[in-house]
């Protein structure tokens, strides 16, 4: 890497940030920063982020919160070579939108047809029901790619952002001991 | 811009190459490098799961197919160090019996070469790049060679755990043998154990490439090209010699590169997809390719692990993500009534929380939240790698999807027979057996619905002449003298030890023996 492009890069590995796009300005942020400041979308519509905010947090408790879904938005809007999504290492083939906006919509479409109504509208229980059934690729009338590397894509995310971080570590009890240390918590 | 013809060019910085450019260039060669990733520095090296998927293959994909494809992304490298870069370093050697098994049992190859040949270079490699272990424990099961540069590594609770319960199964385990520091070494500070092996070590105490035999040949004059993708192999009008390399620099420019001897040491998928892509009038089937053997006999090793769950705080994040204990008490190829091929035991790896969320793959939502928690002070894994032997069914070539150059990606075919599937399934029962008698209050293989697969290999497999093979026991091609192969591309068969520590080996045997007979093979 030339120095400036690895400046660059351990500034934000050592910050946890990624780089977010408001109002035209580059910000450093963690995801769950990102979030709680309601930076914009770049790449998944209201109603994709709703449906991945949803599947996250069935599949991660805290994942929502934990800003998967601006996670995986500002993953899938920059050159997949720098990519930090588990997609790349699950043999995804790139660009990485398409397989979110393949997944999302597969999910949407299968709870409408079963439940007449999108992942996000289903009650916990119905939500948990849904995923249990889509890792054992038991969906009636999925389309779109398989159930269960949906399921396992979604929740390498999840657990991202919620257990790969820091904070998580700490959540866990886990001591961190980083070589090169981050001086946020994710 | 054109460049000056160059002694020798070698495609891929990793492993075997690193090796050849340090032999070429300390011997006075002039000698260029071209990898198709960045050119990492240890202090891009972040301790985290997530930032560590930059070190991971970006770019050009390979495309899978067969019943068991071979998931490469996690292990594989990207860039300068190649898969070495973020290795877990477990440094097993072959043993004599898997350079035999066609004398011995009538089945697969026989490689052109004996570990007798090879054993000088194990313990060349280790004083090169410093190995700890206990060499004396281990001869149980191999010839005598020289002790390792430094003690064994320390032990956790998380490896620990195991030893009764395989003591009870007849398996003994000794001290596992790897390429890091458990001492200061030449200036490179001892391991510190905080388990981030798997995505690059910044401190150096990991044996990879940047810090041993590409450091060394960087300082002896070899140019490294990061960020340029070698797409043919160049070669004369009358298909006697190849003259160098067309490449796409960081740019994406066109660019060729001579020299008087090319050495493919690229990842084994990625070889037959530049010799198969070099095809010419005189070289129709691809480049040393008349025996159409080319991009055959891929090979992998299966995976067969067995978690379990102590009360006991094991400490699972502290160590090496590689073994703390090894053990060949199953590396017979007949260990297993029914089955055959070699297994070898590894156990006491550090884990992170992304490996206890993988562990049950199948809970989600507070059940997954519940055993997180008991993951994080309890758990651990005992893992067996095994062997396959070489079809020729399993096979590089070349897709009709191109990349953005231009060249057709490679395709990876790979099936197991039921020999292989006879083995994974002995070595869970197995690993089961040994999880039942600790103390463990849970148990469970890690069996998914796939045949999780790691270590490739073959694909320009080495022997005795052109009518069973592609290059003799050095990697050099048995029909174009200047033409060379090198890392787990030229390996027969596989064992079941993982390989880069014969991967340095044989590369360092041929490197050597390339100097040595520069004049006759560069012209």
């Amino acid at each position: 890497m030339d120095n400036f492009e690895r400046r660059a890069f351990i500034k934000g590995a050592a910050l946890g940030t990624l780089v977010f796009m408001v109002d035209g300005a580059k910000l450093m942020l963690t995801p769950r920063e990102a979030r709680a400041q309601g930076v914009p979308l770049r790449t998944l519509t209201a109603e994709q982020a709703a449906t991945l905010d949803s599947v996250g947090e069935t599949l991660v408790p805290g994942a929502k919160e934990a800003g998967i879904t601006n996670f995986v938005d500002q993953q899938i809007s920059i050159p997949a070579e720098q990519s930090l999504l588990q997609a790349r290492i699950l043999n995804v083939r790139p660009p990485f939108a398409n397989f979110y906006r393949a997944a999302i919509g597969a999910v949407d479409q299968a709870s409408n047809k079963a439940k007449s109504q999108k992942f996000a509208e289903l009650t916990p229980d119905e939500q948990h029901e849904f995923v249990d059934l889509m890792r054992q690729n038991k969906l009636d009338g999925w389309q779109g790619p398989p159930g269960p590397f949906v399921y396992t894509v979604l929740r390498s995310d999840a657990v991202d952002v919620v257990y790969a971080t820091m904070d998580g570590y700490a959540t866990l009890g886990v001591p961190y001991m980083p070589h090169i240390a981050p001086t946020k918590r994710w | 811009m054109a460049y000056e013809k160059v002694d020798a060019v070698i495609v891929g910085a990793g492993a075997s190459g690193s090796v050849f450019a340090y032999v070429l260039a300390r011997a006075g060669k002039k000698v260029v490098i071209l990898d198709n990733g960045p050119d990492w520095q240890l202090t891009d090296l972040i301790s985290s799961d997530i930032w560590g998927r930059r070190v991971k293959p970006a770019g050009a994909p390979v495309l899978l197919g067969g019943k068991n494809p071979f998931a490469y992304t996690y292990q594989a490298g990207w860039g300068v160090g190649g898969a070495a870069l973020h290795y877990f370093a477990n440094f097993p050697r072959y043993l004599p019996s898997d350079f035999k098994i066609k004398s011995e049992h009538n089945r697969a190859h026989d490689w052109p070469i004996a570990y007798e040949n090879l054993a000088p270079f194990y313990d060349k490699v280790a004083a090169d790049v410093g190995v700890s272990g206990d060499a004396k424990a281990e001869e149980k099961w191999r010839p005598a060679g020289a002790p390792y540069p430094m003690p064994p590594m320390k032990t956790f609770p998380n490896g620990e755990a195991w030893l009764k319960g395989a003591e009870t199964n007849g398996i003994h385990f000794v001290p596992a043998a790897v390429g890091m520091t458990s001492t200061e070494f030449k200036g490179r500070p001892a391991c510190i154990y905080d388990g981030w092996c798997h995505v690059g070590c910044p401190i150096g105490a990991l044996a990879n490439p940047v810090v041993t035999y590409l450091g060394e040949a960087r300082k002896a004059g070899a140019e490294v090209r990061a960020l340029c993708t070698a797409t043919r192999v160049l070669s004369n009008q009358d298909g006697t010699r190849v003259t160098g390399v067309e490449y796409y620099d960081a740019n994406k420019q066109r660019q060729v590169q001579e020299a008087s001897v090319v050495i493919l040491a690229a990842w084994s998928a990625q070889n037959p997809r530049l010799l198969l892509n070099s095809a010419t009038d005189k070289h129709p089937k691809g480049l040393a390719n008349s025996s159409e053997l080319v991009g055959k006999f891929m090979m992998v090793h299966h995976i067969a692990g067995t978690w379990a769950l102590f009360d006991e705080d094991l400490t699972p994040h502290m160590g090496t993500v590689g073994a703390q204990f090894m053990s060949y008490d199953r590396y017979a190829k007949t260990s297993y009534p029914g089955a055959f091929g070699s297994s070898f035991i590894v156990a006491g790896a550090a884990m992170k929380t992304n490996d206890y969320a993988a562990a049950r793959a199948d809970l989600f939502g507070p059940e997954l939240a519940a055993f997180m928690k008991r993951a994080a002070r309890g758990i651990t894994r005992i893992t067996f790698f095994g062997e396959e032997l070489p079809q020729l069914e399993n096979r590089v070539e070349l897709a009709s999807d191109k990349d953005e150059f231009g060249m057709p990606l490679a395709q990876l075919i790979h099936s197991f027979d039921d020999d292989a599937l006879r083995l994974w399934n002995a070595n869970f029962e197995q690993g089961m057996n040994v999880a039942k008698a600790t103390t463990a209050t849970a148990a469970w293989p890690g069996k998914p619905p796939f045949v999780p697969t790691a270590h490739l290999h073959g694909g320009a497999i080495m022997g005795k002449g052109p009518e069973n093979s592609v290059t003799n026991s050095y990697g050099q091609t048995h029909e174009i003298a200047n033409l060379w192969m090198a890392g787990p591309c030229i390996f027969p068969t596989e064992g079941a030890s993982n390989p880069t520590y014969t991967i340095f080996a044989v590369s360092l045997r041929g490197a050597e023996h390339l100097a040595q007979n520069w004049g006759s093979v560069a012209g």
